[in-house]
């Protein structure tokens, strides 16, 4: 863990899903990181920049590095899987293409973009607290162990695949998320599809069959008894959070499952009340769960 | 029961080329392969496809056809090879045409490398993958064409009136049961037998089939004393690192670090005629200067950008069946049966002696590679005379109408014999005999033969020949997809061709090319500069002879 | 060494599924294939599964090992017993299992055929020789070209999960072979084909094939090549281009994502107004940014010129690719066009 962070929080938790930047910002607070905000940061392009606009997502995600470069940060911090990967890719390819590096730069220096040299490493908030120094601090601040809760991770594409770009942990048999819900004093629940997908890419262009995907992970998480859900992605959030009545519909189960975004996992363990972590803008209210965290009901 | 005008046996390389040509004319083709067509032998055929484009200096099909002659030691039919090389270069440009996807020179052009014995750069290449794609081309050009393909059928029997080839009886893999093929043409292309030898370079689907068939049906095997053996395989399991590593630059090595290729074939080394590198080889590790049994082939030197994108297919293999990066060290190889010079006997449209049987590709024997082949060389066979055959077999078929009679009953004798398979449950396990075949060969019948090595040979392979006529036990009793059963008719196919092989070699007293006989160790034309004919007779092996056909290039001494 | 595997059996005959424990000695070396070869000569001759070629480039050998998709002859056992580890193998998904691990491969080679799986010339006179093409024209299709067809990208597509006719990462990786490649002349006609409700949209991008392809493909990475060529040619006609077009439009007014135009834009007016009860859940919760204050990122003008100087570019390079193969100089045909 780092003391300090350029901090990228994307488009999703700055608007919709502001109760994860604010988690954020809380817990990193308690966690001893500093994080540097990104004046002039930008949406990282999400998978559709990325696909329709390959050129214009490079450049978009150059533009963001060499903003981090700039303020003298070497480390980038992400809280979505999607921005993750986007980021990740878009460094990979720059640092191993000097060339290519120096045609992203010439066309930044023409509209007046600082430049990226390609010295920023980026990390997903996940990482740096599933092991090492960050984990013995997580442990340290979770003086509210969450003890007789039962959550099931749900991991998302992104932040495990391709693991050649992301390889923080073995894809198939990730652990992230269960050390830290432990560490949380909860307990953590295993099923198959913790690694699949939450279908968000295509909820609104393919509804039927992201549903189709969805309702795996949540339909597998209540029956293996899970209290409520984590994630380390905004956008998996949505997916779980407000998309879970229609996946209800279609798979005429109920789920009443809260999703936590990681931070808030983190925040509830860390002593953080329930206003702090903005429990309230969640579409599928947490307080069967969060009572039970708060009050020990 | 199926019926179609021209029906091709095998979807490899030379049967795709057949099928499509074939279908150009206007006639009803039907393709039956034991494995869907891209999974045929010719995608793992990787340096590359000669022709005398001129793209990497001046060059001539008469080059060509020297080169390849004096390759073949001058067994081949130089107007056979002579046609093959005058055609090449239009046959390369179609596939261009097709969409393959070929490396290419600073303006575009086809790019050129040099191999083994060709004398100057022929090879067209992609990357280290050529067979691979033109495998995919190919097939996706069949898919255009709409010619129905009957894949997973294992084609078992060749059915004739007596007169002329009508058609084959084919065993349904997925469904189970025997299927009759009726056909006014067939065309085998079945591809080579390597998997009769101990460390070969061919998959597990490479047993001979269509050869054993046609010869079965009395129709000649040509030659078939003569085995390649490539001169870099991989120790674990016999998987082939192209001759292009060569071709790029590569060294041999010895365990002295001697690039000892020089001390056997002083102007060519490295790329010497595969026949003498494998035998050079075979020498230096018989004589203590191996390494655990192998030479070592060293592109540390050319780098690593290079090797990624030139040799990239050659790199993957070598990391994940040797252990090693060639990057950073050299790769352990050791010579493997790799490809057969002979086949089914036939002319150069693919015509064998039996109306309405033409056969194509490397388990036909035009002769275009005689006593050896170029690399290069076989994938450009395929298309050339893939091509021709096809056209031959539509235009007979166009001239001719439709064939004989196929006997209703084919099918049900075919299928009472399978049952009989099925039904014995007393008796050894076919891969124990196929070992024994396998380590026979490689001992007695490999590069350095002797009488006494393959007569033993010869007595090792009738008795395994008498003990599969026994009756092998196939496990699996199910008809939906038995691989079980197709693995013991495999064997019964191995078995015959060894025959065919052993017999010729023992017969052929002397050395030429890629037969090398310890007891007589010089080429004598006199004698023996003609072809060996294998024929059928009450099961054993009788054998004839055909002169070759010599045009412009007198055998001379054949040195590199 | 001594391997031990778990293998879901499946046959057909007696419709009846189980799982086997098999325990047996081979070299050190072995890769799975060679461990089901030894199962198959000397203990059971009824286990079935494909193979031939043995070194990765036949296709044939796709199967599960612990759910995931592998090549069993790709795949080495030693570090597998070093772990102690007893692997589970079983057929590759998202396909019909015929016996054991066999598996129907005719609806993938369905789909394979359904993308027009081969080259189109546009019915023009190829030149007497070959087309001139820059190495690196091709090296754009060379990725795609690397493909063996072996499923294992199939196996575990999660859309393929939800939509069996989507057409996959193999067969769109085949399409994108041909979309790049300089000689094909299908130009629309042959994006259209890719463009339909089980086509590239349909991807829902959680990178499975990605991380199984054995032979470095990249298939998503292909899918989203097409989808690229799909957009940039103006064939905006599927919710999937839609969606992506209001993030692009969103970066350049604001330099975030306006969430609010997605759902209008991505689906259309009518069905957005089905989806007001829903909006209005979200809304409740506050998930519902104001669409009369969008929120704007700073140095603005920077991320907008930068879009407009990236598009320009990326024009040139489409019409470039547009212009199609160059004839040799000499080539007769080359000559009646400049007459």
């Amino acid at each position: 863990m780092k003391s300090s962070y350029a901090y990228y929080p994307g488009c999703l938790a700055s608007l919709s899903q502001k109760e994860l930047d604010t988690s954020t910002r809380a817990i990193a607070d308690k966690l001893g990181m500093t994080l540097v905000d990104i004046p002039g940061f930008t949406c990282c392009g999400a998978g559709d920049v990325h696909e329709a606009r390959p050129e214009y997502y490079l450049h978009l995600n150059a533009r963001i590095l060499g903003q981090a470069e700039q303020l003298g940060q070497d480390t980038l911090m992400t809280i979505c899987n999607v921005c993750t990967l986007n980021l990740r890719q878009a460094n990979a390819k720059l640092q191993a293409d000097p060339e290519l590096l120096q045609r992203v730069n010439r066309n930044l220096k023409e509209v007046g973009a600082a430049s990226y040299s390609g010295g920023v490493d980026v990390r997903h908030l996940l990482w740096e607290i599933a092991e090492g120094d960050g984990y013995e601090k997580l442990k340290q601040i979770a003086e509210k162990p969450l003890t007789g809760i039962k959550i099931a991770p749900f991991y998302g594409c992104q932040i495990l695949r391709p693991s050649r770009l992301l390889g923080f942990e073995d894809p198939d048999r990730p652990q992230s998320l269960e050390r830290i819900i432990e560490a949380c004093g909860a307990e953590p629940v295993d099923y198959p599809s913790k690694i699949k997908c939450c279908g968000f890419p295509i909820v609104l262009a393919r509804a039927e069959v992201a549903l189709g995907e969805l309702i795996q992970p949540l339909a597998e998480a209540k029956e293996a008894g899970a209290d409520a859900m984590v994630t380390p992605c905004p956008l998996c959030h949505l997916s779980l959070d407000a998309w879970q009545s229609k996946a209800s519909r279609e798979a005429d189960m109920e789920f009443d499952l809260p999703i936590f975004h990681l931070a808030q996992l983190v925040g509830a363990a860390a002593g953080l009340s329930y206003d702090e972590l903005q429990f309230k803008r969640h579409v599928v209210k947490a307080y069967p769960v969060t009572d039970k965290i708060y009050q020990g009901v | 029961m199926v019926r179609h005008d021209v029906v091709v046996v095998g979807a490899g390389l030379a049967g795709m080329r057949a099928a499509i040509e074939a279908s150009r004319y206007g006639v009803d083709v039907g393709v039956v392969s034991k494995l869907h067509p891209t999974r045929s032998h010719s995608g793992a055929a990787e340096g590359g496809i000669n022709a005398a484009l001129g793209n990497a200096g001046e060059d001539d099909p008469q080059k060509h056809t020297f080169f390849t002659v004096k390759g073949s030691d001058y067994l081949g039919d130089q107007d056979a090879i002579a046609v093959m090389c005058e055609e090449g270069p239009g046959d390369i440009y179609e596939l261009e045409h097709m969409g393959a996807i070929f490396s290419r020179t600073d303006d575009g052009r086809i790019a050129q490398r040099p191999f083994g014995a060709g004398g100057a750069p022929r090879t067209c290449y992609a990357a280290d993958i050529t067979g691979h794609v033109l495998l995919h081309v190919l097939y996706e050009q069949l898919v255009k064409s709409g010619v129905t393909v009957y894949e997973e059928w294992f084609a078992l029997d060749l059915v004739t009136d007596g007169e002329r080839c009508v058609g084959v009886t084919a065993w349904d893999l997925v469904r189970g049961g025997v299927q009759g093929v009726e056909a006014s043409a067939v065309i085998m292309a079945t591809g080579g037998l390597g998997r009769m030898y101990r460390g070969t370079t061919n998959a597990y689907a490479c047993t001979g089939d269509g050869m054993s068939m046609a010869w079965r049906a009395g129709v000649p095997l040509k030659d078939m004393e003569f085995m390649q053996f490539h001169p870099t395989t991989l120790k674990s399991n016999g998987v082939l690192i192209t001759e292009g590593a060569r071709g790029e630059g590569g060294y041999l090595r010895n365990s002295e670090g001697d690039r000892f290729m020089f001390n056997y074939a002083p102007n060519a080394g490295e790329l010497a005629s595969r026949d003498v590198v494998s035998r050079s080889e075979q020498t230096e590790i018989d004589e203590g200067r191996g390494v655990d049994g192998c030479v070592l082939l060293d592109l540390t030197h050319l780098g690593a950008k290079r090797i990624n994108e030139r040799l990239h297919g050659s790199r993957e293999l070598a990391m994940d069946y040797a252990g090693v990066d060639p990057i950073e060290e050299p790769i352990p190889v050791r010579p493997g049966s790799h490809y057969h010079m002979g086949g089914i006997d036939t002319d150069v449209w693919g015509h064998t002696l039996m109306p309405g049987l033409y056969a194509a590709g490397e388990c036909a024997c035009v002769s275009v590679h005689g006593a050896n082949r170029l690399g290069g060389n076989s994938l450009l066979e395929t298309v050339v005379f893939g091509r021709r055959t096809g056209a031959a077999a539509a235009q007979d078929v166009r001239r001719n109408g439709s064939g004989g009679v196929f006997s209703p009953s084919a099918a049900a004798i075919a299928e009472r014999s399978i049952g009989r398979m099925l039904d014995k449950n007393d008796g050894e396990r076919p891969h124990v005999l196929r070992q024994e075949l396998a380590d026979a060969m490689y001992d007695n019948a490999g590069i350095f033969r002797s009488a006494e090595g393959l007569e033993a040979c010869k007595a090792k392979v009738e008795e395994l020949r008498e003990r599969y006529d026994r009756g092998v036990v196939v496990q699996d009793k199910g008809r939906d997809f038995n691989t079980d059963l197709i693995q013991a008719i495999e064997l019964g196919s191995m078995l015959e061709m060894a025959d065919c092989l052993v017999t010729g070699a023992i017969a052929r007293t002397e050395s030429r090319g890629a037969h090398s006989r310890l007891d007589y160790p010089e080429r004598d034309d006199e004698a023996w500069l003609r072809h060996t004919l294998a024929f059928y007779d009450e099961g054993q092996v009788r054998l004839d002879y055909r002169p070759v056909t010599i045009t412009e290039y007198e055998p001379a001494v054949r040195s590199y | 060494m001594q391997v031990t595997l778990k293998i879901e059996r499946y046959n057909p005959e007696s419709d009846e599924s189980r799982q086997e424990t098999f325990s047996v000695d081979v070299v050190e070396e072995a890769t799975l294939l060679d461990v089901l070869d030894v199962i198959k000569d000397e203990v059971d001759g009824s286990l079935t599964y494909r193979k031939s070629c043995r070194m990765a480039v036949c296709g044939s050998c796709g199967m599960r090992m612990d759910g995931a998709a592998v090549l069993a002859c790709k795949t080495p056992m030693r570090p597998l017993v070093e772990a102690g580890e007893v692997p589970v193998i079983s057929p590759m998904g998202n396909l019909p299992v015929l016996k054991d691990l066999v598996v129907d491969m005719e609806p993938f080679w369905a789909k394979f055929r359904a993308i027009k799986p081969y080259l189109d010339d546009g019915g023009e006179e190829p030149p007497v020789k070959e087309w001139r093409v820059q190495q690196e024209e091709l090296d754009r299709v060379m990725t795609e070209a690397l493909c063996i067809q072996c499923g294992c990208c199939v196996s575990e597509c999660n859309s393929m999960e939800a939509d069996p006719d989507f057409l996959g990462p193999a067969a769109l990786a085949k399409a994108a072979r041909f979309v790049n490649d300089v000689r094909d002349r299908g130009g629309k006609s042959r994006l259209e084909i890719y463009n339909g409700p089980h086509g590239v949209w349909d991807c829902t991008r959680c990178y499975f094939c990605n991380q199984r392809c054995p032979k470095g493909v990249h298939p998503r990475d292909a899918i989203a090549k097409v989808g690229a060529a799909i957009y940039q040619e103006g064939m905006h006609s599927d919710g999937g281009a839609r969606h992506a077009k209001v993030f692009v439009k969103s970066t350049h007014q604001t330099g975030y994502l306006l969430e609010t135009h997605l759902v209008p834009e991505t689906v259309g007016p009518v069905n957005a107004i089905k989806e007001i009860p829903f909006a209005l859940r979200l809304a409740r919760a506050g998930k519902v940014p104001n669409p009369l204050k969008p929120h704007k990122a700073k140095k603005l003008d920077e991320v907008r010129k930068l879009n407009k100087l990236i598009e320009s570019q990326e024009q040139a390079t489409l019409e470039a690719a547009n212009a199609g193969p160059t004839r040799p100089p000499a080539d007769p045909a080359q000559a009646k066009e400049s007459e």
